[in-house]
């Protein structure tokens, strides 16, 4: 489900692409130290987003130096130095990928699912504990997902309604002490939670189609099992506008942050990344979600 | 503490009378009420246009640039604001900007004059008004529980249950219901903006790319190649040739 949010990659200036990375090299090796090598596998772009974005909310300096890591050991790369908020955005991380996993698992009994929870349950514990808030309200939301996915909701809103959630409590850091500023980042969480589980839906319709899984866009549309190809056609203007419009949110929730650090590589994202991301996926050019390495 | 008028404006300080106009322009545009009408922010981003109508004002008022900010700013403005706040009513800025929150306020006025007179919620039920105070100041779970009481379901209704829908973030459900609404009643000035606006707000977006783009839609290699052959055969057709060598 994850990894959607991703800057346009030839339209950065090569220092924020480097900015960008020293974000995501900082996050991984955060995970590293806090939880061991193998959780590092999980990170994902969206974590990294949320790192850059609550960095520069959060203001303050920001110091980086070259270093090398196991998965690049010869050639030394910029990596930003650890603070707080990348700290945090490693946690969340953690948990948001330990649930996932554990969903595949019960959902699909997909092998995976299992060893990947079962290799991230330490890890996991040390992160609820770090933040048992927000783990509940995770915890919560899935179970209210669940229960959607079992009773076949048919409506498309109602399904990424928990998922939604999810991004905005992830969102709204307990490290930004301005309430409003918070509020807004919410926002902004939800209408990104939002556009990345209709997008995910929809980059999954043939698989689910195929295998007669749960698919919020199959069900409210009413698929009948003839042509794919054909009831794309038809609903991909209403799926496009929903996908929009809840863009065109999330960056008026990012006009209102005002944020000058990094806004280089904030407003490529939110102007640029994801617009081109939503229009590769309704296209179909982004089969399965093939991952763009970085 | 009052903010400096050129960083909330976004600009050099001694910045000429235009650039401070551009500047203004086109933060109004961004923050413009308008486009946060059915947004849980839009107090935030009232909050916002009001600071750059102030800072705008201060700036226009000592004469394109001339002003200098000062540390002691703060008090001198406290002070001189109090007796030109009396007289900014009538202020030659606020009649000539478009932009302004007061033009704003004033439009919006006169515009639910307007659905009140000709296409009447005036007769709108007790509860139809309660739903929409409820909507108007965020309260959504109580304007929801209203609307699940009535029994009508009339063209308001689905208007103003697409309105909450919005609110919450459901946008298929918003748009679905406010459609609804519109085709109820054709003739309703209200419903018809409603729906051009949410419209509107997504091609906006799409449009409104920060970058040109230009790289997504450039011709590739193989296109280049494929108009020029084709170019050559249609002039080889014609009797002339475009490329000797084939």
């Amino acid at each position: 489900m994850f990894g959607y949010v991703e800057p346009d990659k030839p339209e950065l200036k090569i220092r924020e692409f480097d900015v960008f990375r020293g974000y995501y090299c900082s996050l991984c090796k955060s995970i590293g130290k806090h939880y061991g090598t193998i959780p590092r596998l999980s990170l994902n772009f969206d974590l990294a987003y949320l790192a850059v974005l609550l960095d520069s909310v959060g203001g303050g300096m920001t110091f980086g130096k070259m270093e090398r890591c196991i998965v690049h050991p010869i050639k030394k790369r910029y990596v930003i130095k650890s603070n707080p908020f990348i700290a945090y955005a490693s946690d969340m991380n953690i948990l948001l990928t330990y649930y996932s996993l554990k969903d595949k698992w019960a959902d699909e009994r997909n092998l995976l699912g299992a060893c990947g929870s079962l290799a991230l349950s330490r890890a996991f514990k040390k992160a609820k504990k770090k933040h048992p808030d927000k783990a509940a309200s995770i915890e919560g939301s899935l179970k209210e997902l669940n229960r959607l996915e079992k009773e076949n909701c048919n409506s498309i809103d109602e399904a990424a309604e928990p998922f939604a959630s999810i991004m905005r409590e992830i969102f709204e850091c307990h490290l930004i002490e301005d309430e409003s500023t918070r509020k807004t980042l919410g926002w902004l969480g939800y209408n990104l939670g939002r556009w990345i589980y209709i997008l995910d839906a929809w980059d999954d319709l043939e698989k689910d189609a195929k295998t007669n899984s749960y698919n919020p866009i199959l069900i409210q549309f009413a698929y009948k099992q003839d042509n794919l190809d054909k009831f794309k056609e038809e609903v991909k203007e209403k799926i496009n506008f929903i996908l929009t419009y809840s863009l065109s949110e999330a960056e008026k929730a990012h006009s209102l942050l005002g944020v000058e650090k990094n806004c280089g590589i904030l407003d490529n994202i939110i102007y640029s990344g994801l617009i081109v991301k939503t229009d590769k996926v309704l296209q179909g050019r982004c089969k399965n979600h093939e991952k763009e390495s970085i | 503490m009052k903010k400096n008028p050129y960083k909330v404006l976004g600009i050099k300080e001694g910045a000429s009378y235009d650039e401070i106009k551009r500047a203004y322009r086109e933060l109004a545009k961004k923050y413009h009420p308008d486009r946060y009408r059915d947004n849980p922010l839009s107090d935030l981003a009232d909050e916002k246009m009001r600071e750059i109508n102030e800072a705008y004002d201060t700036l226009m008022k000592n004469a394109g640039g001339a002003y200098q900010y000062q540390e002691s700013y703060d008090q001198t403005y406290e002070n001189s604001s109090a007796s030109q706040s009396q007289r900014s009513t009538g202020s030659q800025y606020q009649s000539q900007s478009t932009y302004s929150s007061q033009y704003q306020s004033q439009q919006q006025n006169q515009n639910q004059n307007r659905y009140q007179s000709q296409y009447g919620y005036a007769d709108e039920s007790e509860l139809e008004r309660q739903a929409r105070m409820y909507v108007n100041s965020g309260n959504l779970n109580e304007a929801q529980k209203i609307l699940d009481r009535m029994h009508t379901r009339n063209a308001n209704w689905y208007y103003l249950q697409g309105l909450v829908f919005l609110r919450r973030g459901w946008y298929d459900r918003g748009y679905t219901n406010i459609q609804k609404a519109a085709n109820m009643d054709p003739t309703n000035y209200e419903y018809r903006t409603a729906l051009n606006n949410l419209k509107q707000q997504s091609t906006g977006y799409r449009q409104n790319n920060y970058y040109r783009n230009t790289y997504h839609n450039n011709p590739d290699m193989c296109q280049i190649c494929g108009t020029l052959w084709c170019m050559d055969s249609c002039c080889e057709c014609a009797g002339g040739d475009l490329i000797s060598c084939c």
